[in-house]
């Protein structure tokens, strides 16, 4: 994404800032330090920003934090998917099938108020029916996460374009959703999804409608939306498209897992060299010494190394999580720089 | 302070009760006794002015650099004498500031004038191991710019950058850029002066934006190969590969009269160096510009001549990067 037209003047400066949202995160650094005054300022200022914006760099800064932050910006979006890889991905190795709930704790384990419905969202992509707390693979359901969570806007958009369509409205007449009418329609499109489902294995829509609707809809849309030739390449390999099974081929669809830059192809989904590493140096500690203190201190000992001094990574771990952050060797070695 | 104000305002949430007026008092107080408010100004000021594609490594950058200075006192990011530093020695210095140099120059594109010329600027003086503040003494070389011919050492007095230094520095530029090492070779060989010599800024800047130009260069050669060939047939028809390059080498000499970007350096005078300078930029503008039209005229044109043989990627580099380098001044 290129933000200067390169043969053109340079954009002004307040565009440049605007562009990008690094005022989003210098408020935001701002107010986490106001926060926490305390501990920051014994730290150091200069290194608590140098830390801030190194973890942001590094895609180290969503873990922990509130949905909102999140959510906010595209870049935060991303990291928070690939951080879910990253800590649970053992889970899609040992071939685990887990429900919906439990994919929940497991988010909220990360962000403490990451909402259920976001989580159901997904899981209805994958099981492409009514949420009966059917078990899902780890891989299914991380893409169809990351579809969702990132292009929730224009998912939103799409459903309420579908359902016209399947209304037997035309083209024509199907309204573009602006997004303040987005959050108004949302109650309405919950109550709908159930009744349209019911449709669901009787109708469809046609594919040539639904993508000059979308085409239609990306020239106006002002958030993110998946790219336009991988939509299209998906309408066109069918002869009616039906709403979930349309988003499970966005979700498994290669080059819109690139854009979004966050998880790795599914082919490599699993490989995992480093954690694999740690996991083996785990287990001959255990077994070199098997009373259940070693065992304690194994673990101790590997967090050990991969600690460094810092409040920020204090505060989190204030919060008692359990959870192996493999995301701290790069914080380690980041701060470096 | 007004705007470090409004972004702590925004995040208190609006209409909270006035129990929380003092809050914001003390915050605001807090804010300015620890200087924050300058913290940040400086900090933007410079992301304004490097421009760079990644606002948010820079700052990470920025910050990190400052805190090290502030820590250890080891100069990576100011222009201040470095030769009273114990610890690290010539050769690791060399390599830092190397390391700081190309930094800035990777911040911002060519194409953004005013804000590459600063970063070319920084890193010359980074460079420049004898000492910054040389702007103003700085008198513009003759019409037939070169190197001093006198074998100057590098940290002796008033030299410009080491020959040395200043290759390396055009090596990586390239490599950094994409080039391969061997399509690189003949345009370095152009460019590059001799270890001994000190050279002088218009010099260097020419060599920078060179160099910056032909990496854009050469990434779009590829991206037209890519465009000609499709990777499941195998490389391209020769005869197509040729007439891609026939239209590509009538970009640039049509591009004579091209005057739209002068370089806003107004205290150089024009030389032989600035006017390739000028030129190699409307060089790249002209071949970006290549109408689709123009191009599927010259692609029907070959098929219908015939094959001659196939150019594979790498020999349609070369010579694309041939027309290029054939239009570069020699450095003398």
């Amino acid at each position: 994404m290129t933000r200067v037209n390169r043969f053109n003047s340079p954009v002004p400066d307040h565009e440049y800032l605007a562009d990008g949202d690094v005022l989003f995160y210098l408020r935001d650094a701002v107010t986490q330090l106001l926060d926490h005054q305390q501990e920051y300022t014994t730290f150091g200022l200069i290194r608590y920003f140098a830390e801030y914006f190194s973890s942001v760099k590094n895609s180290n800064h969503v873990l922990f934090r509130e949905y909102n932050y999140i959510r906010a910006t595209p870049h935060n979006r991303a990291s928070f998917i690939r951080v879910f890889w990253r800590c649970y991905r053992q889970i899609g190795k040992s071939g685990d099938l887990l429900s919906t709930l439990e994919y929940r704790s497991l988010l909220q384990l990360l962000c403490p108020d990451f909402p259920l419905e976001m989580v159901q969202r997904a899981a209805r992509i994958v099981q492409m029916e009514d949420v009966v707390d059917c078990l899902m693979s780890f891989s299914d359901f991380l893409y169809a996460l990351q579809l969702h969570f990132y292009y929730p806007e224009f998912l939103n958009s799409m459903l309420l374009i579908y359902q016209d369509l399947l209304a037997g409205k035309s083209p024509n007449t199907v309204i573009v959703p602006t997004s303040t009418s987005i959050d108004l329609l949302r109650s309405v499109a919950a109550e709908n999804i159930s009744k349209e489902k019911q449709q669901q294995q009787q109708d469809g829509v046609d594919p040539s409608t639904l993508a000059q609707c979308i085409d239609a809809l990306c020239d106006r849309f002002k958030h993110s939306h998946p790219p336009r030739s991988c939509m299209r390449e998906v309408l066109g390999q069918t002869n009616k498209v039906y709403y979930y099974s349309f988003l499970m081929s966005l979700a498994k669809h290669e080059s819109i897992n690139q854009t979004i830059g966050a998880l790795p192809s599914r082919a490599e989904f699993l490989i995992d060299p480093e954690m694999d590493q740690d996991l083996e140096k785990l287990i001959a500690q255990i077994s070199v010494s098997p009373s259940s203190n070693s065992s304690g201190s194994a673990v101790g000992g590997l967090k050990e190394v991969h600690r460094r001094a810092s409040p920020r990574r204090n505060i989190h771990h204030r919060r008692k999580i359990e959870v192996e952050s493999d995301g701290s060797t790069e914080e380690t070695d980041s701060s470096e720089n | 302070m007004a705007d470090k104000e409004k972004r702590r305002s925004g995040a208190t949430p609006p209409g909270m009760p006035e129990g929380n007026a003092t809050k914001s008092d003390s915050d605001r107080e807090f804010l300015s006794r620890a200087g924050v408010g300058e913290l940040l100004r400086g900090a933007i000021l410079k992301m304004v002015e490097a421009r760079s594609d990644d606002p948010i490594g820079f700052l990470a950058d920025h910050f990190c650099n400052l805190a090290s200075v502030s820590e250890t006192g080891t100069a990576g990011y100011s222009d201040v004498d470095h030769f009273s530093d114990g610890p690290l020695s010539a050769g690791a210095q060399e390599q830092q500031h190397l390391n700081r140099a190309l930094w800035h120059l990777r911040l911002a594109h060519h194409s953004q004038r005013s804000a590459f010329s600063n970063n070319v600027r920084v890193a010359y003086d980074l460079l420049n191991l004898t000492g910054p503040l040389r702007r103003s003494g700085e008198a513009p070389q003759g019409p037939d710019v070169s190197c001093t011919d006198s074998p100057t050492e590098g940290g002796g007095g008033g030299g410009g950058v080491k020959g040395g230094l200043y290759t390396q520095t055009l090596q990586c530029l390239c490599s950094e850029g994409g080039v391969p090492a061997s399509t690189s070779a003949p345009l370095l060989q152009r460019l590059h002066c001799q270890d001994h010599e000190a050279v002088p800024y218009d010099i260097f800047r020419h060599g920078v934006l060179t160099c910056a130009v032909f990496s854009d260069y050469i990434r779009q050669a590829q991206r037209l190969y890519a465009e000609v060939c499709c990777p499941d047939e195998g490389p391209a028809s020769q005869a197509l590969c040729l007439s891609v390059l026939g239209t590509l080498k009538e970009a640039l000499e049509t591009s004579q009269g091209c005057e739209a970007n002068v370089c806003d350096n107004s205290n150089m005078k024009v030389n032989s160096c600035l006017e390739g300078n000028v030129k190699a930029l409307c060089y790249l503008e002209a071949s970006a510009k290549i109408s689709p039209y123009r191009l599927g005229q010259a692609m029907a044109g070959a098929q219908a001549r015939g094959p001659g043989g196939n150019m594979d990627a790498k020999e349609f580099e070369n010579a694309a990067a041939e027309l290029f380098i054939t239009r570069v001044k020699v450095v003398s």
